[in-house]
């Protein structure tokens, strides 16, 4: 109810916008609620429906310039199910996203299992800390990885110095490996964050139960704060595996020939190629494949109620 | 401003209203094509007899002409003479095991498709579907060899500089100037095979109505000592060959300006491309990068 109060507003206000006969609070609610999603609605309809109908329509033109973009064709999407190349380049971005979802949240998780439980006071500082790399630009921090990877590199360098290696390891940069450690370290601070929140909302006692029921530390981490943080690491995995799948900066800055990703192709069909329909018909694939497991996932979490969903 | 050709060429053609645009000769037919550019008035040209006929050749397209040639360009093998464990002499030798993981090859469709082309002996701008597929077989191949692909200017020069490619494919003079100017052990190596070469000019967009002006900025840029200055600094070669005079000899050497006719005969400029060709190119050089 407060809610609805703080939107009064005095009538001479109501008056200069049009003199509505009813009063604010006498909006039926469910106009309240449109009238505060309009903004994003609009947003919404604008920079994402459109272009993706845009999108979708680019698909099946012959080519994006002159007459022949009058021409309705299935060209684009026949070629894609013929050419096993972008069909390969598919699968491959799919598991390099795969990858690094897992591989981050396996070392994103310590991180903020401890900050959740044992950081104490420091709690807050040590979460600015891990955050502020976000800070810096994206494309700022692929770039250093040049000089971490690199064949005269701050690592091949260090570890010649050590005498552990006596020539520069060279399968570090310009590969898949380094697109794949790259994109970990972009995207932990980001996979940590929702498992902390996960991880603030377990009730410390049951932890405490789970240890008088007799439970070992590893079993009540095992039976309790996993099985309880599951919807953060599911929140976790979908943050990070759905917008690497789509990467584009990082494989074009340190994959080399063959760490190349879908991404790459659909950028080069559309700024270089300029066959937009092919372009528009690889993207409109992309978000077919991510689509599906994501719904099947969506649909299962909910059913068994892991998403902390009512389940009954 | 535009990153590069194909950039340019959308941008235009969805709509942007340039006055003055300044493509490559292989883009020249399909901005003709695409009715973006308006004839030359070539009287209107102070300069224009001073363009070799072999440039102003290129930009006849139906009996009128275009563009206004104004640089030019080599395609060569840039070298860190003191890497390699042996000169590379021909662009078969970049298939050489010798330089795994070492070279560099121009993320660009139509140059590589060439380059490749050319060191197998065939000709780049008149292939059968059996040899494209040939081609595409080699890029193919010599992916081991292949440090990374470069996408533009700065990024070949970082490559060299760093010595992590000792060979960048393609390179433009400019580029090896720049590594000259850092004092870098570098080399410009013409292939066996002969140049690959380009030329870049200015066409009129059809919408411009001040002509005026902008034939007094083309003259302005054809001008002998501007075009001279130009190739001073960047090592490009001038279309105007009247600025000759006034070259350095360092970058006339490099240009082998003296010997200009017969750098002509061994080399190959790009060809105007059609849209479907291009199409093509693209789609076997995407294949080529996303192959495993």
């Amino acid at each position: 109810m407060s809610d609805e109060k703080s939107l009064n507003t005095p009538d001479a206000m109501k008056e200069e916008r049009g003199g509505t006969v009813k009063k604010i609070t006498g909006i039926p609610r469910k106009s309240q609620l449109a009238l505060l999603v309009a903004p994003s609605f609009i947003w919404l309809i604008i920079l994402l429906v459109l272009p993706l109908i845009t999108m979708i329509g680019l698909s099946f033109q012959k080519s994006a310039f002159g007459v022949d973009s009058d021409v309705f064709t299935f060209a684009s999407y026949i070629n894609f199910w013929q050419n096993s190349a972008y069909q390969n380049l598919l699968m491959k971005s799919l598991w390099i996203s795969l990858l690094v979802a897992v591989i981050s949240i396996v070392l994103a998780y310590p991180v903020a299992y401890f900050l959740a439980f044992h950081a104490g006071d420091k709690q807050g500082l040590l979460l600015n800390i891990m955050i502020i790399p976000a800070w810096t630009s994206f494309l700022l921090r692929v770039l250093a990885w040049r000089l971490i990877l690199g064949s005269n590199g701050l690592l091949n360098t260090f570890l010649m110095w050590l005498g552990v290696i006596q020539e520069p390891i060279s399968g570090l940069f310009y590969s898949v490996n380094a697109v794949v450690i790259t994109l970990v370290y972009i995207w932990i601070p980001f996979a940590a964050l929702p498992i902390y929140v996960a991880l603030l909302r377990i009730e410390p006692g049951l932890l405490e139960a789970a240890s008088d029921l007799g439970a070992r530390p590893w079993q009540g981490f095992f039976k309790v704060t996993l099985p309880l943080s599951i919807p953060g690491i599911l929140a976790s995995f979908l943050y990070v595996f759905i917008p690497t799948v789509g990467e584009y900066v990082t494989p074009a800055l340190v994959g080399g020939p063959n760490g190349l990703m879908i991404g790459n192709i659909i950028w080069d069909q559309f700024m270089r190629g300029l066959d937009w329909p092919m372009g528009a018909t690889l993207s409109l694939m992309v978000m077919l494949i991510v689509i599906i497991p994501l719904v099947i996932m969506a649909r299962a979490a909910q059913q068994t109620g892991i998403l902390g969903g009512k389940s009954e | 401003v535009f990153g590069d050709d194909a950039e340019a060429f959308a941008k235009v053609q969805s709509g942007f209203k340039a006055d003055i645009i300044h493509p490559c000769s292989s883009w020249w037919g399909l901005y003709v094509e695409s009715g973006l550019v308006q004839p030359l008035d070539t009287t209107r040209l102070t300069a224009w007899e001073d363009i070799p006929e072999a440039f102003r050749k290129q930009s006849e397209i139906n009996g009128q002409y275009y563009f206004v040639p104004w640089d030019w360009y080599y395609e060569a093998l840039l070298v860190r003479s003191d890497l390699v464990p042996e000169m590379p002499t021909t662009l078969a030798d970049l298939w050489d095991p010798m330089y795994a993981g070492h070279i560099s090859l121009w993320d660009n469709g139509e140059v590589s498709f060439a380059t490749a082309a050319l060191a197998f002996g065939i000709d780049p701008f008149n292939t059968t579907p059996e040899q494209d597929q040939f081609v595409k077989e080699k890029l193919i191949e010599l992916k081991p060899n292949l440090l990374t692909y470069w996408l533009d200017y700065t990024q070949a020069i970082e490559l060299s500089s760093s010595g992590d490619a000792w060979i960048v494919a393609s390179a433009w003079q400019d580029t090896y100037s720049v590594m000259v100017d850092e004092g870098y052990d570098v080399a410009y190596v013409e292939p066996e095979e002969g140049y690959l070469a380009g030329l870049c000019g200015y066409g009129i967009g059809t919408d411009n109505t001040n002509l005026d002006l902008t034939y007094e900025f083309l003259n302005a840029a054809i001008d002998p000592h501007s075009m001279a200055n130009f190739t001073n600094e960047y090592w490009y070669g001038a279309a105007n060959f009247a600025a000759n005079e006034f070259i350095d000899d360092e970058a006339a050497e490099l240009l082998r300006l003296d010997d200009f006719e017969n750098v002509l005969l061994n080399t190959r400029f790009y060809q105007p491309l059609t849209a479907e060709r291009r199409d093509q190119l693209s789609d076997l050089w995407n294949e080529v990068k996303a192959a495993p």
